[in-house]
């Protein structure tokens, strides 16, 4: 658990962050967003004793960070920024077991956790142990860089703008590797984003930041249906918004079950799956040009279906 | 490859234009009767006649000829006659020692002249001409590089160009050439030695005090524009004094002239190229990969050892590069204040208007600085292979 209280940080007279206040439950993922410029950044480095705070207490499962040495601190955490920050001299198997060196473990056991992790973000090891970082595309040069954050398995893991660099494909394919992974290992995660689509994909719980204070903070559902001031409406996009919260909608929440009398009538319509967003349904309905679509499980057998009219239903 | 014809190579058939006429031309030998008497000079046609000057002039001729319409099968054959030509030159030479220089006379002796010095730098632009227009692996320019020592290497062992001027000045001090080749090397070697570690604290320094920045570069700068002779005269005095002063700097050998200023001055020059070049090597490093091992929680010593000196390790490299180079070249000058080296000899030469022996001490110092600049790029380049992508 991370506990920040009315934790300041001046840069000369220049308040960067302001009076935050802010708790991070264990096997939380929790998204900082604002603009550049907001604080988000310092708050996390902040958290890992990269920049000290000036005010305020920052506490780690109910200890100040300041009691700890900084460096201990650091390797008990995981980080991982934008532009990887991954050693270009050193080989992508000694970039990932940099952290288990510096925690002196034996070198058979780095090997084993290294392969394991490569495994884990599905990195081929026989493929890519040994290549150089300016071998890899930006998007294996990120998974390194979250295989380097995990290596000593830390509880805590601090991103800081991880995906910022990628292109929009790659960008969403590591966003849902993210969420697997944190689905199995339940880190307790600070994610720091200027990309509040980003923020409602990923977050249980979103901090929105504005000039160095937090203003408002809650689940994606809350921000979008209660925005606190046009600050967050506008993050949220304005008049975008019935598109970025049906994008948080599971289609299984408004499908109707299938009626086996009529499985054969609709088995022409085009097809969307179970786990897929409202957004994706009205995107799809919107190209075809139908009001219906049919609902597929994960195996491809029908389950249901799902009319424009079920869109405009309020999700239970 | 294609064989395609491409529009003639007007470098290659400007250096043959210009290779042609020296040939014919310039005086290519001399032969003096003893190293006073001025020599006679010898053309190609006194040397060969007309019809062996004509037959030497036919590889140029080819040359010529497979440029106009150059392909690579073409450009690959004017590159094996270019290395043909470097290689017979000192046959050449052998040739011409034994038929011209009376075998008898004990100190007659046999000059280059201007021609064969003309040639040699024309085929050496050629060659680096044929390096940039054709793709050589390294194995085939290592395998030229080596039939061309190794025919000249085979040559002056044969002891047939023994009658050659710049060998009859060697024959004549062995022991002090050595002795010379030495003294220049360790002369280079401590003033670089030196320059690195004052260099390198003094970057680390002004790391750190940033506001040092603009003043030490400032006088590290100026320190590089006074003339190198005006600064061992400028040393003369304090050293001579301080010699005076505490007889146990006299008794390691410290004067107003000798090693003892040489070695301040060339570690003088060297500082700024070597400072700056660590400084800007060490500033360099991409910020996100300090700020990364930083966030893995590595000291503040093993983000220096381990990422920032080897990222920084080419750049760093290149500057004892230049700073080396450019100490071969100064440590000559130092002959002038009684600091020894091969400068001795350059000095000696000019003094005695015997350009032989200014050759004999400017030629190692011209192979010092190629063999340092070829050892040191390689060098870079193979701490440099790990970082960017092969």
């Amino acid at each position: 658990m991370i506990e920040l209280r009315e934790v300041s940080k001046l840069f000369g007279r220049e308040h960067a962050v302001d009076g935050i206040s802010l708790t991070v439950a264990s096997g939380e993922l929790c998204v900082l967003v604002g603009t550049s410029g907001c604080g988000k950044s310092t708050t996390l480095r902040m958290i890992n004793r990269l920049i000290e705070h000036s005010a305020g207490q920052i506490l780690i499962d109910g200890q100040q960070i300041r009691s700890f040495n900084g460096q201990v601190l650091r390797r008990r955490m995981g980080y991982a920024i934008q532009s990887t920050g991954l050693f270009p001299h050193w080989s992508v198997a000694r970039n990932i077991g940099l952290v288990p060196r510096l925690l002196k473990w034996t070198p058979a056991r780095i090997e084993e956790r290294v392969t394991e992790l490569m495994e884990l973000l599905g990195l081929e090891p026989a493929t890519f142990a040994d290549k150089m970082p300016a071998q890899l595309s930006g998007g294996q040069a990120q998974r390194v860089g979250v295989a380097r954050a995990l290596a000593a398995d830390p509880d805590i893991l601090l991103m800081d703008e991880p995906f910022g660099a990628l292109d929009p494909i790659t960008r969403e394919t590591l966003q849902d590797e993210l969420l697997r992974l944190q689905s199995r290992l339940r880190k307790t995660i600070v994610f720091v984003t200027h990309d509040m689509d980003e923020a409602l994909k990923l977050a249980d719980r979103i901090v929105v930041m504005n000039q160095g204070r937090i203003v408002q903070q809650g689940t994606p559902q809350t921000l979008l249906h209660e925005p606190a001031d046009e600050f967050v409406e506008s993050l949220l996009g304005g008049a975008d918004r019935g598109l970025k919260q049906a994008g948080l909608t599971r289609v299984a929440t408004l499908m109707q079950p299938l009626d086996p009398a009529q499985a054969k009538a609709k088995a022409d319509l085009p097809t969307v799956g179970v786990d897929d967003s409202l957004r994706l349904a009205l995107s799809l309905m919107l190209w075809h040009r139908c009001e219906s679509l049919m609902v597929t499980s994960e195996d491809g057998q029908p389950v249901g279906t799902l009319a424009f009219h079920d869109l405009l239903r309020t999700a239970p | 490859m294609s064989d395609a014809k491409q529009p003639a190579n007007r470098v290659i058939i400007a250096m043959i234009l210009l290779a042609l006429p020296a040939l014919h031309g310039l005086a290519l030998t001399s032969v003096q009767p003893n190293r006073i008497v001025p020599g006679d000079a010898y053309r190609l046609m006194e040397i060969v006649g007309l019809g062996g000057a004509l037959l030497l002039s036919l590889p140029f001729v080819a040359v010529l000829w497979l440029a106009w319409r150059p392909s690579e099968k073409r450009m690959r054959v004017i590159f094996v006659i270019n290395i043909a030509l470097l290689m017979a030159l000192p046959w050449a030479l052998a040739l011409f020692c034994m038929s011209f220089v009376d075998a008898d006379q004990p100190y007659a002796r046999a000059g280059v002249g201007p021609g064969i010095w003309t040639l040699l730098f024309l085929l050496l632009l050629i060659l680096i001409e044929l390096r940039t227009r054709l793709q050589l692996s390294k194995g085939l320019q290592n395998m030229a590089a080596a039939l061309v020592v190794g025919s000249l290497s085979l040559a002056l062992i044969s002891g047939w160009l023994e009658p050659l001027a710049l060998a009859r000045e060697y024959a004549g001090r062995r022991e002090q050439f050595a002795a010379a080749v030495l003294y220049h090397l360790m002369l280079v070697g401590a003033a670089v030695a030196l320059s690195l570690v004052i260099g390198f604290l003094l970057a680390l320094l002004i790391r750190r005090l940033t506001r040092l920045q603009t003043p030490a570069f400032s006088v590290l700068s100026i320190i590089q524009t006074i003339p190198s002779l005006a600064l061992f005269g400028l040393l003369l005095a304090p050293l001579a004094w301080l010699a005076a002063r505490y007889p146990l700097l006299a008794d390691l050998g410290v004067k107003g002239i000798g090693w003892a200023p040489a070695l301040i001055a060339l570690v003088g020059y060297s500082l700024l190229p070597m400072t700056r070049n660590t400084f800007v090597a060490l500033e360099e490093v991409p910020p996100d990969v300090i700020e990364s091992a930083r966030g893995m929680g590595m000291s503040p010593w093993q983000v220096f050892s381990q990422v920032r000196l080897p990222l920084a390790l080419p750049v760093l490299l290149e500057g004892i590069r230049i700073t080396a180079i450019q100490a071969i070249g100064l440590a000559a000058v130092a002959a002038l204040i009684g600091a020894g080296g091969l400068g001795t000899f350059i000095f000696q030469g000019l003094g005695q208007a015997a350009m032989d022996l200014v050759v004999l001490g400017a030629l190692p110092i011209l192979i010092m600085a190629l063999i340092v600049d070829a050892g040191f790029s390689a060098l870079a380049a193979y701490f440099r292979r790990g970082v960017v992508h092969d």
